[in-house]
């Protein structure tokens, strides 16, 4: 049987084609592929840095679910932070964006402040708010002192904390959420809105019928996005709170940096970076599941 | 013949070749065997400290956490020393953030620095994993004046194979200290003049304190008379030790939370916001250090604090000794000891050595005093130079307190942060939100036990 060959120009280029991928691949090689592999190796092992690796099996795993006491407490902070800065973010991000898509007078300057916090440091935005939350002077207990509300200790009091986190983050991230919802709102052409108008429907109407399902793709990904980047805090607790009190902001990434860091037990901490990987990951594809139900894209 | 290039043979060439490099570069480096213990290094006090010939030519790097000028007085430190020993060259690597995340990364990798900047928490765990460099030989042939230095100090660095927790006598040396910091009693002059309450005295008790406490507090006006000393201070040990309590037994087999006198230290603390309110909710102290800024008239917290409180120009301040416990009498302060290691890795053990003596011995924390980033009490008389200096007047205080009534910190046995970490929540549930303290230092002491047996699993598996 006749092999089928290369010319020697052809096979040039594929040398010179491969030679132009590697630098990316061989990135993705080094610094994903290979730590990827190497944290799920080290999740079976119990590790503390300076000590040779020691395989404990499915060890830490067990370790987790069923002897250490906070880990469903993480979870559950995690959890909670997830549900309360992604769907309230939505919200306030999309009425913002509607506000901003009018032809009011200074509307850039409004979307460029409103965009600051993205770009700013958290770690800088983490030391203004907890000026903010001061308990005894800052400015958010007195403006509720003016008007006559005790305010509580907001980062220093276990049922406070997290909430003082979840304004914190919808705050933080604002910016990013109007910028989407403002690309999405312009993009929807304005022939929906004058037939709709020649059809009588009114504002209500043309929000609840017009604006949001075409906006529907901006939201989902802004779900996908936001639910992933929710799940992964760090900064904000680790700045705010540094996870107390009482563990009451302990997220995960917090409980794997700890865990890592702090105790030195690497595997551990790798263990809780799979385990909320496969949490992730169950839910983006639920999300992506439940999306076909509701995401309008005008192509189809 | 030609050749066919395929994708998938390249790639997979690729990978396996990647693989491997990275796995070669990156896999942690199997640490040696962890030395013998030595005989008992015997200080030789009376003679000179011997300096060692300085090696032809060495490069060696130094490693240290930094913040504020530290970094600054180091590097000076560093510069005299290369100025006396042109052969050797120090290399210094300053960590402003997450020194130790750095550090263990480095051995990871298998390049430590020569000398490092040590923490008496982690002596156990590094010399047990044989990353350490033994160096009572070293001690005991350059004769350096060990024997004058506070013994609570040294013990940190102290740790003998098979022991959960350092101090113990006759055990290999694994490091130097650098200082020997406890707590002090700090108290605003002014707050207590404006209240009428006379300064506290050397008979002072915990009774004295709650009674300044409540002539002193007014929650109205945001004023309080005593701190509760945060989490990290907490767990030095001493105000359990002052009534008569322990927090593990000494073969660090069994908890001692629930014991009667630890409970009650406990408690003492939980009265003083609760009972008798004379200390603000952890949630209601103020963002910045609370005695700095005049919210509470007292405080007790760690003598490094004093370079800081130099600075405060609102009201006069001072120190006095601790309060005794009213029925133990004892008034016992944590000491704690940050210092130098040397580590096993390096090619250059005469250097090395010659670079620790330099910043361990009475000039180099002399030089450290002067510079006032270290408090160099591990030799009392450099220390006493130190603590002579004003402000305030009695910041002897402190000293005195050290030397009466003092105890190595807790917080420097095996896995002391993982059993902390899992055992202190419910404590601090119950002191931020003020639920009571009773079940949850029981519930700490059965979290505690649990910690402790896994630490000793892990113990005895590695």
């Amino acid at each position: 049987m006749k092999t089928q060959t290369l010319s020697g120009l052809r096979r040039w280029e594929e040398r010179l084609a491969w030679l132009f991928v590697a630098p990316v691949a061989l990135g993705i090689l080094i610094f994903q592929v290979y730590p990827t592999v190497f944290s799920l190796y080290i999740s079976l092992t119990e590790w503390n840095l300076v000590r040779a690796p020691r395989w404990v099996g499915i060890g830490n795993y067990v370790e987790l679910f069923t002897r250490d006491r906070y880990f469903f407490k993480i979870l559950g902070n995690t959890a909670t932070y997830a549900v309360g800065t992604v769907l309230p973010g939505i919200v306030v991000s999309i009425l913002f964006a509607l506000l901003l898509n009018q032809k009011i007078a200074l509307r850039f300057t409004y979307r460029a402040i409103y965009f600051v916090p993205v770009v700013a440091p958290t770690v800088a935005l983490g030391l203004l708010w907890q000026w903010i939350y001061e308990p005894n002077f800052g400015i958010l207990n007195s403006v509720l002192k003016f008007i006559g509300i005790q305010g509580p200790a907001w980062l220093g009091s276990t049922q406070w904390a997290m909430r003082a986190m979840i304004i914190f983050s919808i705050w933080r991230n604002l910016g990013f959420g109007i910028v989407m919802f403002l690309s999405g709102l312009q993009n929807i052409s304005p022939e929906y809105y004058e037939a709709a108008a020649i059809d009588g429907a009114n504002a209500v109407h043309r929000l609840f019928r017009i604006t949001l399902p075409l906006l529907s793709p901006v939201t989902f990904f802004v779900l996908v996005t936001d639910t992933i980047g929710a799940l992964q805090v760090f900064d904000a607790p680790y700045i705010l709170t540094r996870g107390g009190p009482a563990n009451a902001t302990q997220t995960a990434v917090m409980y794997l940096y700890a865990k890592a860091f702090q105790m030195q037990h690497m595997g551990l901490a790798s263990a809780v970076a799979y385990i909320l990987f496969v949490g992730i990951m169950c839910l983006t594809i639920l999300n992506f599941g439940l999306g076909k139900r509701w995401v309008y894209y005008e192509s189809q | 013949m030609s050749e066919r290039v395929s994708r998938r043979a390249f790639l997979g060439l690729m990978g396996a070749g990647m693989a491997g490099a990275a796995l070669a570069a990156c896999a942690p480096k199997a640490p040696q065997a962890t030395q013998p213990p030595a005989e008992a290094t015997k200080p030789a006090e009376e003679a000179p400290t011997q300096a060692p010939e300085a090696p032809a030519a060495a490069k060696i790097i130094f490693s240290s956490y930094t913040w504020s000028g530290y970094e600054a007085a180091m590097r000076g430190l560093i510069e005299d020393f290369m100025a006396a020993n042109p052969t050797i060259e120090v290399e210094g690597q300053f960590v402003p953030e997450d020194y130790y995340t750095k550090l263990q990364t480095q051995i990871a990798g298998g390049t430590p620095p020569d000398v490092g900047i040590a923490d008496y928490g982690r002596v156990v765990s590094y010399a047990k994993s044989g990353v350490l460099l033994a160096i009572g030989d070293l001690v005991a042939t350059s004769n350096f004046p060990i024997g004058d230095m506070i013994e609570g100090a040294v013990a940190q660095y102290r740790w003998a194979d098979g022991d959960f927790d350092t101090g113990a006598q006759g055990g290999e040396l694994w490091g130097l200290p650098s200082d020997a910091q406890g707590q002090i009693f700090a108290y605003n002059k002014t707050m207590f003049d404006e209240a009428g309450v006379g300064y506290p005295t050397d008979d002072w008790t915990w009774d004295d304190l709650v009674a300044a406490g409540k002539a002193i507090t007014n929650p109205d006006a945001n004023r309080w008379g005593f701190l509760v000393p945060h989490w990290g201070m907490q767990v030095r040990g001493y105000f359990v030790w002052q009534a008569g309590g322990e927090w593990v037994s000494p073969d660090f087999k069994t908890q001692k939370l629930d014991m009667p006198e630890t409970a009650e230290a406990w408690k003492w603390v939980w009265d003083l916001i609760y009972t008798h309110k004379v200390a603000p909710p952890p949630g209601l102290q103020a963002a910045t250090n609370p005695f700095m800024s005049g919210q509470v008239a007292m405080t007790i917290d760690g003598v490094w604090w004093v370079a800081d409180f130099a600075n405060i120009t609102d009201f006069e301040w001072d120190l006095a000794l601790l309060p005794k416990h009213p029925k133990t009498g004892k008034r016992t302060t944590s000491v704690e000891s940050d210092g130098w290691w040397i580590f096993k890795a390096t090619k250059e053990v005469e250097a090395s050595w010659m670079l620790m003596s330099h910043l361990a011995n009475k000039d180099g924390q002399r030089k450290f005093g002067e510079l006032n980033y270290v408090i160099p009490s591990c030799f009392p008389e450099v220390g006493e130079e130190w603590y002579t200096q004003k402000p305030p007047d009695n910041r002897k205080k402190a000293l005195d307190n050290l030397v009466q009534d003092s105890r190595k910190a807790y917080i420097t046995h095996f896995e002391v942060w993982t059993i902390l970490g899992q055992c202190m929540p419910p404590i601090d549930a119950a002191l931020t939100d003020g639920t009571p303290i009773e079940p949850a230092i029981q519930e700490a002491a059965q979290i505690m036990q649990d910690e402790l047996d896994k630490a000793w699993e892990l113990y005895n598996q590695t």
